[in-house]
């Protein structure tokens, strides 16, 4: 019996015990080809797939390989099924392949006659082929490389594409690291990506995404199209490319609802894209416009459905997703990944954080008691109501200005769902607000003033739950959200993560009404971050106000 | 003494001889024979023969079929021409098991071998009756060649059109007596003829050697670290199918055995394929774990807690031992061509099963660290075991022993393993207890509400979390989750918050995350918060002094009484039963209403249920306006005569109303009177359905319990039955 960290269990999961020496070793070996499921404190979990195989497979790794590596880290014997599902699995893959043909344009051409013969008779994928050229070859309409590749995905013969990318218009991008150095994640990032051609790379909050697209830019040394969630994280984006890279102020265009510049690097927003004029959306031209090399999905997560369908169309672009919470309430995962690409590279938040390359959090829950009155308000709330009942109760506002006197000396963001509430706390602690109908100028303002100190305390609603970048704030209280969205909980706590000048740990309050849904719907929200390891310690709210923590 | 018989022989051979007779075909002894007679019957009789051949390999057989060749007797020598030097071994063989014997003049077949192994072995056609000049074959014409062509492997028949008139090569060879008629239609190829063309030999090919077996060569220590954890893993199994159905029995189908419903849901809960499922059911079947009772539910059975006590060798073992003897093939379950063929259910004996099973084994046994390739394997097979009688399964049944021997252990990664040659040696298996993981006496709690086994738990420990937490993923290790529902029913099997938390804190090597700690806390506050029981009436009063009084009172004892409340008592006895008793003791209680309103008043006693009056036998219905100008219509129209129709206008309507219910006795007078009178009358007649019409009708006779009469609404003459007839009265 070996003592190795991994045990593989039948059901196709790997248990990583990462407190054994051979943990890290151990970790790096596997990662091409499981994928990590949940990374709490003791034992990392992941997970055999057969997208994983695949694209283990795509990146060359082959099936003696998986099976030596399971065999020799495992601590228990491997059940025989799995490794012969694995050498199984891994034999499907790339007996199909997409080519470019200078006669016939895109064809899938087959080794083994049986295998095409098949798929071809596939209903979904029948009316997505051309004229048959012989016995081993068909051709496929150009225009429906992404769509095949997702059908013959689904039907578990995946197509190893060798008809390459588009190099796009060649645009001259190199990083300039003059007083900051590119972390040793963010080039395995942008490596992975580069390698694989298209993907997603999953990077806890405030680990530096954005250079992990300026590293991928720098890579593709194309023109780039930008899509990012709002206006203010495409300045961020700006500031960044420029700060970061070789690329000036005149190479870098702005399309938003403000303005519309198409430059070499074009940073857009997912709004102005999905805006609808006389019933179709009217800047999705844009993705024509230039001959892009490169296009990147910032919060990939956040990908709005017509966004998804034009993506479908651009597969000879290379496409980069970029997301720190990868999880869908609507369980759309799989679509990103298969058309923006796989994951290419994914990193436990801890992990990061030990490297100090975020700061550490403490994630607390403060319970406080209803009173009677609210008891009864809550009780006789009609159903639809009852989560706002009880995430908005006048108890939560006492807890919210005790914890923000009591960190008087921090910068603290207070965030939640309802605006009336807010405005509410606004007043209360006499804070500024930034809402959904705050002019982006004066957003700017506020966060600028924020980021220099002059203003110590902000109330958020859900517009800066993505993408805004306030490197000292390290407070984040939260009073309500979206019901149970795990994602919404992990980028809240990622508006914090960015390391601290001195050092200091950030701290994440959510204050949650005890024996309401909002309990429940807490635990659903706090699974995503539980997973990645943060441990919550709940307090109550007695303790807030006798200062006991 | 002449030596012929084969009784003669066996009267004539040692115990040592005999011994290896017996040990080779054991149904010669069972039971033991009374002489040396009987047992030579037995030996030659059909079955037991049959018996012997199939024991033979594909080489012996050969040689067998050579020899069923020859004439009798025939001499050792002439077996090896038609054959090959080898075959004196195989022959040796053929004596010890008794197929062939020695006499004086030469070796002999026991009678009945011949029909045994079909009267043309190898394909050859009889002996010619005179003598050939074979060398003439040689010159034999291109046609005739055709035709020597197509018989000489057999089957030595041929058919033609008319032997009268055959072909130029066929009557060429008729001439040579190279073939011989057999009736009009069909020659055969005479045995010699054939040998002759088979170039002296019988067989095109003979298979003296055992085909190697090829397959992937394993390593030792892989082999057995695969076979353990196959042995770990059918443990499991059987025992987590036990618990399963300890909780939630299946039923057993009608016809016997399990569901397919029942076989899916627990193949969802082993997490393993149908027919592994069926296996393992039909393991724990075998070893006696389970047992059917009266109500046909399938329940573990108190075996199953013996056999948990044991050790893993030994638990291992009652399992293993007994699939090996089984004539139940578990591989059948769930095979497209018999959908019906249900686990544990009675169909699935196979009687080749045990012996096919034995010969993989055996085969495997010999290929120590190879990991046989399946087609190389059948072949081995089929020269081990030529396939001649019971053959449908053999291949499949030896496809399901490689597969169940793989789940059970006995090979790891596909060859032999160390557990597998201890047990079909008959060894001792303590080294499964050894190499079995060590069993972990804690686990991992994570603050994500998850706990991990780092490895098999013991016993009590995997139990008590069973309980409490949910089974995300098993194997080597087992991965639990706790969530509100698991913690309820921990609570609900009478474990309190703080013994779950006491338990874990004591069970987990690391601290004990907050948020489960308040999980706990929580679920365990709210657990029996709200009461629920049965209680059949309440007796409520604000006055608690009189409500103390009723509960002390020792005449009310017989009221059951419980106080849940300083103003509420429940009662076993119903409200008026209640009343009456506190009234009888003095007491002056009154009713209470559903909705809190006192029922004062005198009461009259109403029955609850809703009433359902007895039905009215024999009424007629009175018709709807429908039916009623349908009458009319009718009467205006089917009447004849003028007078008749103005008469009848003015009857109908009021004999429609009211008429008479007659007895049956008043309504066969009636209807006699009226045959007699040849009068129209009106009658009430229940139909199909019960539902009672009014016709008028011209009686005509009585016949057979009808009445004949012409119906005034149809013209028509039809009949109409006695007992349906409701009323009769003149119109």
């Amino acid at each position: 019996m070996t003592d190795g960290p991994l045990i593989v269990q039948s059901d196709k999961t790997l248990l990583l015990d990462i407190d054994h020496p051979m943990s890290t070793e151990c970790r790096r070996a596997i990662a091409p080809f499981a994928e990590l499921e949940r990374a709490p404190e003791h034992i990392h979990t992941y997970r055999l797939t057969s997208l994983g195989l695949w694209n283990a497979r795509a990146a060359g790794h082959d099936a003696e390989q998986v099976i030596d590596t399971l065999i020799k880290y495992s601590r228990y014997a491997v059940p025989h099924s799995i490794l012969i599902d694995v050498a199984e699995t891994m034999s499907r893959y790339g007996r199909l392949r997409l080519e470019m043909d200078p006669v016939h344009g895109l064809i899938l051409i087959t080794t083994d006659t049986a295998v095409l013969e098949e798929v071809i008779r596939a209903k979904k994928i029948a009316p997505l082929l051309g004229a048959r050229i012989d016995a081993e070859t068909i051709t496929v309409l150009p225009s429906q490389r992404g769509q095949i590749k997702q059908s013959l995905l689904r039907l578990g013969w995946p197509a190893e594409d060798f008809a390459g990318y588009v190099d796009g218009q060649a645009h001259e991008i190199s990083l300039v690291q003059k007083d900051w150095k590119i972390r040793p994640y963010q080039e395995l990032a942008a490596e992975g990506f580069f390698h694989g051609g298209s993907g997603v790379v999953v990077l806890p909050c405030g680990a530096g995404k954005t250079i992990v697209g300026a590293a991928a830019m720098a890579h593709v040394k194309a023109t780039t199209l930008i899509l990012v969630t709002n206006t203010i994280a495409a300045r961020q984006w700006r500031e960044e490319l420029l700060k970061r890279t070789t690329l000036n102020e005149d190479e870098i265009g702005e399309y938003s609802g403000a303005k519309k510049e198409i430059r070499p690097v074009t940073i857009a927003t997912y709004q102005v894209m999905t805006k609808k004029k006389n019933g179709v959306y009217a800047h999705l031209d844009l993705f024509d416009s230039y001959d892009w090399g490169l296009i990147i999905y910032d919060e990939v997560h956040l990908l709005p459905a017509p966004i998804f369908r034009f993506t479908a169309d651009i597969q000879s672009r290379r496409r980069l997703g970029l997301t720190a919470t990868l999880v869908r309430e609507d369980g759309m995962e799989g679509e990103v990944f298969s058309l923006i690409g796989p994951k290419r590279f994914d990193v436990p938040w801890k992990e990061i954080e030990a490297q100090g390359y975020i700061a550490p959090a403490e994630c607390i829950e403060v319970r406080v008691n209803l009173t009677e009155t609210e008891r009864l308000a809550y009780a006789t709330a009609e159903p639809e109501n009852r989560y706002r009942n009880c995430a908005t109760t006048r108890t939560k506002r006492d807890v919210v200005e005790a914890l923000v006197e009591k960190h008087a000396d921090d910068q603290v963001l207070v965030i939640g769902q309802y605006i009336d509430q807010l405005d509410e706390l606004s007043e209360v602690l006499g804070a500024p607000l930034i809402k959904g109908e705050t002019p982006i100028k004066e957003r700017e303002i506020l966060f600028n003033q924020f980021r220099t100190g002059e203003i110590k305390c902000l109330v958020v609603s859900k517009v800066a739950n993505f993408s805004i970048d306030l490197p000292d704030a390290t407070i984040a209280i939260q009073v309500s959200g979206a019901f149970g969205s795990r994602q919404e909980e992990a980028q809240r706590l990622g508006r914090i993560l960015r390391p601290k000048s001195d050092g200091r740990g950030a701290k994440f309050y959510s204050v949650i009404s005890r024996d309401t849904i909002d309990q429940d719907f807490a635990q659903n929200r706090q699974r995503f971050l539980a997973e990645q390891g943060y441990s919550y310690k709940i307090i109550d709210a007695d303790d807030v106000f006798q200062g006991k923590i | 003494m002449e030596m012929r018989s084969f009784s003669d022989y066996l009267r004539s051979v040692d115990d040592a001889a005999l011994l290896n007779l017996f040990t080779a075909r054991p149904d010669l002894v069972t039971p033991v024979p009374p002489d040396i007679a009987s047992l030579a019957v037995r030996a030659c009789s059909a079955p037991s023969l049959a018996r012997a051949i199939d024991s033979l390999n594909q080489w012996q057989f050969q040689v067998l079929e050579a020899s069923a060749s020859l004439n009798e007797p025939f001499l050792e020598k002439s077996v090896v021409t038609l054959t090959d030097k080898e075959a004196k071994g195989a022959l040796e063989h053929l004596v010890t098991i008794g197929l062939v014997y020695p006499s004086e003049d030469g070796l002999r077949l026991p009678t009945q071998l011949r029909d045994v192994i079909g009267i043309e072995p190898a394909g050859l056609g009889p002996a010619s009756m005179v003598k050939l000049k074979l060398s003439e074959l040689d010159d034999a014409p291109a046609d005739a060649k055709k035709v020597l062509d197509r018989l000489v492997w057999g089957p030595p028949r041929g058919s033609v059109g008319d032997i009268k008139n055959p072909g130029p090569g066929v009557t060429w060879l008729l001439d040579k007596k190279f073939l011989v008629p057999l009736d009009q239609r069909t020659v055969i190829l005479p045995r010699e003829v054939a040998i002759a063309l088979r170039g002296g030999k019988i067989h095109k090919e003979r298979f003296i050697k055992q085909p190697t077996l090829s397959g992937a060569k394993r390593d030792e220590r892989q082999i057995n670290l695969a076979a353990i954890a196959n042995v770990s893993t059918v443990l499991r199994w059987v025992e987590e199918l036990l618990n399963f159905w300890a909780d939630e029995p299946a039923d057993a189908l009608r016809a016997g055995g399990l569901g397919v419903r029942d076989l899916k849901i627990i193949s969802t809960h082993l997490g393993v394929d149908e027919s592994c499922t069926a296996f393992v059911a039909e393991l724990a079947y075998l070893a006696s774990l389970i047992s059917i009772d009266a109500d046909d539910r399938i329940l573990p059975s108190n075996k199953f807690d013996i056999w948990l006590m044991q050790t893993p060798a030994d638990r291992w073992q009652m399992l293993a031992s007994q699939w090996l003897i089984t004539s139940r093939v578990s591989g059948l379950v769930g095979r497209v061509e018999a959908k019906n063929v249900a686990a544990l259910g009675p169909e699935l004996d196979r009687v080749n099963a045990a012996r096919v099973r034995g010969l993989t084994l055996q085969l495997l046994g010999e290929n120590q660290g190879t990991a046989p390739e399946w087609n190389s394997f059948k072949e081995v097979l089929s020269w081990r075991a030529p396939v001649r009688r019971n053959s449908s399964l053999q291949e499949e049944l030896a496809e399901w022993t490689l597969r169940e021997a793989e789940w059970l252990g006995i090979t790891g990664q596909g060859a032999m393993s160390k557990f597998g040659k201890q047990f079909l040696g008959g060894d001792d298996l303590s080294s499964i207890n050894e190499d079995l993981p060590k069993t972990v006496d804690h686990i991992l709690i994570q603050s994500d509400n998850t706990a991990i086994a780092p490895g098999p738990l013991e016993h009590e420990i995997s139990q008590a979390l069973a309980m409490m937490a949910e089974i995300e993923s098993r194997g080597g290790a087992t991965v639990y989750r706790f969530t509100e529902s698991t913690i309820r029913r921990a609570l609900d099997h009478g474990k309190t918050g703080d013994e779950i938390k006491t338990f874990l804190v004591k069970t987990s090597k690391t601290p004990m995350p907050q948020p489960l700690e308040y999980l706990i806390a929580d679920v365990a506050k709210k657990h029996g918060k709200l009461r629920v029981g049965n209680t059949s009436s309440f007796i409520r009063c604000e006055d608690t002094a009189l409500i103390s009084q009723i509960m002390n009172d020792k005449k009310l004892e017989i009221l059951g009484l419980r106080r849940i409340a300083p103003e509420v008592v429940i009662c076993d006895l119903d409200a008026t039963d209640a009343m009456r008793v506190l009234r009888e003791c003095g007491y002056l209680p009154a009713g209470e209403s559903a909705n809190g309103m006192i029922l004062t008043g005198p009461k009259s006693n109403r029955a609850l249920t809703k009433p359902r009056p007895p039905r009215v036998i024999g009424e007629v219905e009175i018709p709807d306006k429908d039916s009623l100008t349908n009458a009319i219509r009718t009467l205006r129209t089917g009447e004849k005569s003028t007078y008749r129709q103005t008469r009848l206008r003015q009857v109908a309507s009021e004999a429609l109303g009211q008429l008479p219910r007659t007895t049956a006795n008043e309504t066969m007078e009636i209807l006699n009177q009226f045959i007699i009178d040849e009068k129209t009358l009106s009658i009430g007649y229940a139909d199909n359905n019960g539902g009672v019409t009014h016709r008028i009708i011209d009686p005509i006779r009585i016949s057979a319990g009808a009445l004949i009469a012409k119906d005034h609404a149809t013209g028509e003459v039809q009949s109409f039955r006695i007992p349906r007839i409701t009323g009769v009265a003149p119109l």
